[in-house]
């Protein structure tokens, strides 16, 4: 409508005028996306070469056999990084779920300072929790050998990535369904398993998702704190490069967890979106 | 369906007094409100009553239990909140038969139980839909089957309406009043809106900074309040500050020459009210009346003031009066309110209806001073 009355006004001058326009906005399309395109390519480009070299066979052919060799030699490999990522996630959830209710719902004093200290190992590096570690299952637990030290040490490292999505959660969850429940005679278990758990469910698999990839792929940790018979994905992938070099059947392994990790984010937006990802570092 | 008795109950935040000493008798079947603007106590006290919060003292009991402490869960009462509270991830049955799953009642007898309550409250068919899929009101509807489903002894309403449109809350609130007749449940009522107040209760509990300052009927409350607050509360009011000059005559004839700054009010008084008391003196609107040559003597009292303004307000007029210094509202209504568009000239207000309230020991009236809307 405004463009219209504008054109009617001052006459001749302003095709001129109209067309100086549309240049502009034409050239601040063509730099928008020149940028993303920039951004795609710097970003994508080193996991599309490793997806490229493996499948490289000798000879410059391709070779899907590299695939097999990962489910074959390097199943045991994948297998551990699983059974450390899921225990992990059990104790996580079991762990998180009361203390994230426990945060949002109650007062007490110090409750910000305790909510920070829960997340410290978002920010301390992989390295200082890994010697930290070491120093606490050598000298107090004695955990060693065990696939608990590195579930426990897991557990420790992404504590806060399964916490603070249910924390966002529980908050955006108004008490007056806890209330309405109770009120309607429903015990505080009826309430938490009828009512809240569904309800924070999306905020609970954002957790699990985040703790998962993080687990499958840790490499740092797990190298100081991994007993010698057990030997994760991301931890052959260093060791094969260190002593063999960069072979392609390594890299289909590398391609191969990079896939896992791509499907458990992508099944996650596709069922709850990036709603509950707020508050984590990751969005 | 039980009577509700609370007794000299009390709520106390640290040093923050909620609620102070409060009495509360509710029959059996009856439909009181709590009315009060916010912050009186009055949602406080009906979650002391739902055992949402507990008591700082004093005693609340359902019939002859004493169910004080009690758990929410344990009273078997029916809380309908502002915001309806359905659980988004139930379908409206699913909604409906929850009180009654939790105690595990078997499939068949909820299922029966949930199409009744659908049929109640006038959403039969509705039973797949999800609470996200109705309007507001419907919403409201399916919480109120969903408390009525578990039989419950008290319907305890917080604001249910507030949150609706005018229309609909119109409507809404005689159905909620039509289900608790039907039903014969008693109920206890949480709202600020006095017309909503006034529509649907039995009785009304005026609450103000933590107590009761007026239990009673509607007629009661508004033709005879006891307190200033509840008189410039309800409705609209202009408050005077007076002293009680003489007393005329005796028993029903005896009347209170009041004087206000100026002017000279006859008044009925309260029983113990002497000569030389500091009253504070109310009229409504609605009761000043503009006298016509020759009908002064229908009036006890006549005053003469300049018109300042009119506000018109489609069925009634506001006069804004000029009095001994201060402005007085009367309200009229009918052909007589189109004689003042124009809104200047003198003009004689006549009332005979004063209501006289011992002026507070502190000073100042409890709400806004002068005419109250």
């Amino acid at each position: 409508m405004s463009a219209a009355n504008v054109a009617a006004a001052p006459g001749a001058s302003l095709p001129a005028e109209r067309a100086r326009r549309i240049t502009r906005r034409r050239l601040t399309g063509l730099i928008g996306h020149a940028y993303v395109w920039l951004v795609l390519i710097v970003f994508v480009l080193p996991f599309l070469t490793l997806l490229g070299y493996s499948v490289s066979g000798p000879g410059g052919t391709y070779a899907v056999q590299n695939f097999q060799y990962v489910l074959g030699s390097f199943g045991d490999n994948l297998w551990w990084s699983f059974r450390v990522s899921g225990l992990t996630l059990v104790i996580n959830v079991l762990v998180a779920l009361p203390a994230a209710y426990g945060i949002v719902r109650y007062s007490f004093p110090g409750k910000r300072l305790l909510f920070s200290a829960l997340t410290l190992p978002l920010y301390v590096p992989g390295a200082v929790i890994g010697i930290s570690l070491v120093l606490v299952y050598n000298f107090s637990y004695h955990l060693t050998t065990s696939i608990w030290g590195l579930v426990l040490a897991m557990a420790v490292g992404t504590f806060p990535l399964m916490l603070t999505p249910i924390v966002v959660a529980l908050r955006d969850l108004p008490v007056s369904f806890e209330e309405a429940a109770a009120c309607l005679g429903a015990t505080r278990w009826q309430t938490y398993w009828r009512v809240v758990f569904p309800l924070i469910g999306p905020g609970v698999s954002a957790g699990l998702m985040l703790s998962f990839i993080i687990v499958f792929n840790e490499y740092l940790v797990t190298l100081f704190v991994h007993p010698p018979s057990i030997t994760t994905g991301p931890l052959r992938v260093f060791n094969l490069v260190r002593t063999a070099g960069l072979a392609p059947t390594t890299a289909a392994l590398a391609v191969t967890m990079q896939v896992i990790s791509f499907a458990a984010v992508l099944v996650f937006f596709r069922v709850f979106g990036t709603r509950y990802l707020k508050g984590t570092y990751l969005i | 369906m039980s009577t509700v008795r609370l007794s000299r109950v009390s709520k106390r935040y640290g040093t923050t007094v909620a609620v102070h000493d409060l009495d509360l008798d509710v029959a059996d079947g009856e439909f009181v409100t709590l009315l009060g603007p916010s912050g009186c106590g009055k949602t406080t006290t009906l979650r002391m009553i739902a055992g949402l919060i507990e008591p700082s003292a004093g005693r609340i009991r359902f019939d002859d239990e004493d169910v004080t402490y009690l758990q929410p869960r344990a009273r078997n009462i029916g809380f309908v909140f502002q915001s309806p509270a359905l659980f988004p991830h139930l379908s409206v049955a699913r909604n409906i038969a929850f009180g009654l799953s939790v105690k595990g009642v078997r499939r068949e007898a909820i299922d029966k139980r949930v199409e009744e309550m659908l049929a109640l409250v006038g959403l039969a068919g509705y039973g797949e839909r999800m609470p996200s899929q109705l309007s507001g009101g419907q919403q409201q509807r399916v919480a109120l089957a969903r408390v009525l489903a578990t039989d419950p002894r008290v319907l305890l309403f917080d604001e249910p309406l507030s949150a609706l449109d005018r229309n609909l809350r119109d409507t809404l609130k005689y159905s909620i009043l039509e289900l608790q007749r039907r039903t014969g449940k008693t109920a206890i009522y949480v709202t600020h809106d006095q017309s909503e107040a006034f529509a649907i209760s039995d009785r009304i509990v005026v609450m103000n900074a933590g107590r009761a300052e007026q239990v009673g009927t509607q007629t009661e409350i508004y033709l005879r309040p006891e307190t200033p607050f509840v008189a410039e509360f309800i409705g609209a009011t202009n408050a005077l500050e007076g002293r009680i000059a003489a007393i005329d005559g005796a028993g029903e004839e005896a009347r209170a020459r009041v004087e206000v700054g100026g002017l000279e009010i006859r008044s009925r008084f309260r029983p113990g009210m002497t000569v030389g008391d500091r009253v504070l003196v109310y009229l409504r609107p609605e009761n000043l009346v503009v006298v016509q040559d020759g009908q002064e003597d229908r009036f006890e009292n006549v005053v003469e003031g300049d018109i300042e303004r009119v506000i018109f307000e489609g069925p009634t007029a506001q006069l804004r009066v000029a009095i001994a210094g201060r402005e007085l509202r009367a309200d009229v209504s009918g052909g007589e309110r189109l004689t003042f568009i124009e809104g200047r000239g003198r003009v004689r207000l006549g009332f005979n209806e004063v209501t006289l309230i011992a002026a507070p020991e502190a000073p100042a009236p409890v709400v806004e001073p002068a005419v109250t809307a």
